[in-house]
């Protein structure tokens, strides 16, 4: 059986002639016993008798006259194509899809990486104009202060976002004013020095002094103006608190001349308007108790 | 066409010879074109593959050792060009197979000696050998063809097709089992035969 597969292998070889006379010798005897075989060789040799009924395909004569020019035409065009000339050229009878796929000479990467770009700048354009999330309405934080504005009412602060110092520094202004506006409003010819309540002041100057280290050290520079206030206002209240409780009235008027040679008074206020002004600026109006604080604190400032 | 014309065609083609490439394609035309119509059972898809084909010889003169035979690169370039051409047409056009009895595909005319009922008998059989041939598949169509028709060796169609050659010979002899046994039943063609 190993042999018959072996020398079937070889009858196509044997039908055609490819066989050396040895082999061709060794077959012949093969199926010479084989009878299985032997059918298999000659149902073989009358397919190949048939086939021969059959000749190759062949088209007329005038078809092959015309080849070369048709492919002489195509390879001009292509080359020409290849090279962008390919103005005023269409079509050709031999065209196939072979030839179709060529009639782009832009790459398809080409075509992708655009098709990328618009949809980036599309998406960029969306996100910017359509998907903006509305404007937040400005945080209002009411902050109460630790002693009472003068005129009893709560001090609205405004901002996106009051910042903790922020806030610390303008209740140290608030009482460093309303503490200067009693030394420097008092009348020591009328009245008796005693009747300031000294040891109190003092001992709120000595904390506003304590403060003023604080604050300092905590702005770093960041606003330039408010630190140079809260230096001279430190001078001031030292000055206060280091008063002595038999000071005679010669020691206010001192306290009194600083308060006013240094305008104390005056670049609180105007510490207090340039924040009403900045918070105007981020959208958000004074509005009445801001209006009514501004006006009473430059009037303060007017009477200092 | 012996070694040693393959070998002279090499040569020209690599010196440059300005009527070498024309002479060329005009020498192998025929072998080009029949092998892409046997792969492919179209003649407009044969026209183009075979052009293709040259196109891509002109594009690799420079590659074409000296000497060297140039059958079974051709061939090469022949049958992975409709390998490809048929991969990309994604279909196999059978109902546009022409009807051999209705279409003058071949030059052969018929023998006027013959008589009708021969020339009808012959056209029947050559109907049914293309039937036959649409049936087995592309690799041993290919080495049946060049083997029968191109009178090529198993060793170069085994080069051309880029197979071994003991899968070559397989090739050849399952393409003649299947022909073989689609064709048993031609004996219907003689006679009063089926005619087209």
């Amino acid at each position: 059986m190993k042999r018959c597969h072996y020398w079937r292998n070889r009858i196509p070889e044997a039908i055609y002639g490819d066989l050396d006379i040895k082999t061709r010798e060794k077959l012949d005897r093969h199926l010479a016993v084989c009878e299985r075989c032997s059918d298999v060789y000659s149902g073989m040799a009358v397919t190949v008798r048939k086939m021969d009924a059959r000749p190759a395909p062949d088209r007329p004569p005038q078809f092959w006259e015309s080849y070369w020019d048709r492919l002489e035409w195509r390879m001009a065009h292509e080359i020409g194509e290849s090279e962008g000339a390919r103005a005023g050229r269409k079509g050709h009878p031999a065209g196939g899809p072979l030839s179709r796929h060529r009639a782009f000479s832009v790459p398809r990467w080409a075509h992708g990486a655009a098709a990328a770009m618009v949809f980036l700048t599309l998406g960029i354009f969306i996100g910017r104009n359509l998907l903006r999330p509305p404007a937040e309405p400005p945080l209002l934080t009411r902050v109460m202060p630790s002693e009472p504005a003068p005129g009893g009412q709560p001090v609205l602060e405004t901002g996106p976002a009051a910042s903790p110092l922020a806030i610390r520094a303008s209740r140290y202004l608030k009482r460093s004013r309303v503490l200067l506006l009693a030394v420097v409003n008092s009348d020591p010819r009328a009245e008796d020095v005693f009747s300031l309540n000294l040891p109190l002041q003092k001992k709120t100057s000595e904390e506003l002094v304590k403060e003023a280290m604080v604050l300092k050290k905590e702005f770093r520079s960041s606003d330039r103006r408010l630190e140079r206030l809260i230096s001279d206002l430190e001078t001031i209240l030292l000055q206060i608190a280091n008063l002595k409780s038999d000071a005679g009235p010669s020691a206010v008027e001192i306290i009194k001349a600083g308060v006013e040679s240094r305008d104390i008074l005056f670049k609180i206020d105007l510490n207090v308007v340039r924040r009403s002004a900045g918070k105007s600026i981020v959208g958000q109006s004074p509005g009445p108790w801001g209006e009514n604080r501004n006006q009473a604190n430059v009037k303060a400032a007017a009477k200092a | 066409m012996s070694r040693k014309e393959e070998a002279r065609w090499a040569d020209r083609l690599i010196a440059g010879d300005p009527s070498g490439f024309r002479d060329f394609v005009e020498a192998y035309k025929r072998k080009v074109y029949g092998l892409a119509y046997e792969m492919t059972r179209n003649h407009a898809d044969a026209e183009d593959i075979s052009q293709v084909s040259f196109m891509k010889v002109h594009r690799s003169i420079g590659t074409i050792q000296p000497g060297r035979g140039l059958n079974t690169w051709l061939y090469q370039i022949v049958y992975h060009t409709s390998l490809d051409h048929i991969r990309k047409k994604s279909f196999y056009p059978r109902e546009a197979l022409p009807s051999i009895a209705s279409e003058a595909l071949f030059n052969e005319p018929p023998d006027p000696a013959a008589g009708p009922e021969r020339a009808a008998e012959a056209a029947c059989l050559r109907r049914r050998i293309d039937e036959a041939l649409a049936k087995v598949s592309e690799r041993e169509r290919a080495v049946f063809i060049l083997r029968h028709y191109h009178d090529l060796k198993l060793k170069e169609i085994a080069q051309a097709l880029g197979v071994s050659l003991g899968a070559a010979k397989s090739y050849l002899f399952r393409s003649l089992r299947k022909l073989q046994k689609e064709l048993a039943d031609t004996e219907t063609c003689l006679g009063t035969g089926d005619r087209p």
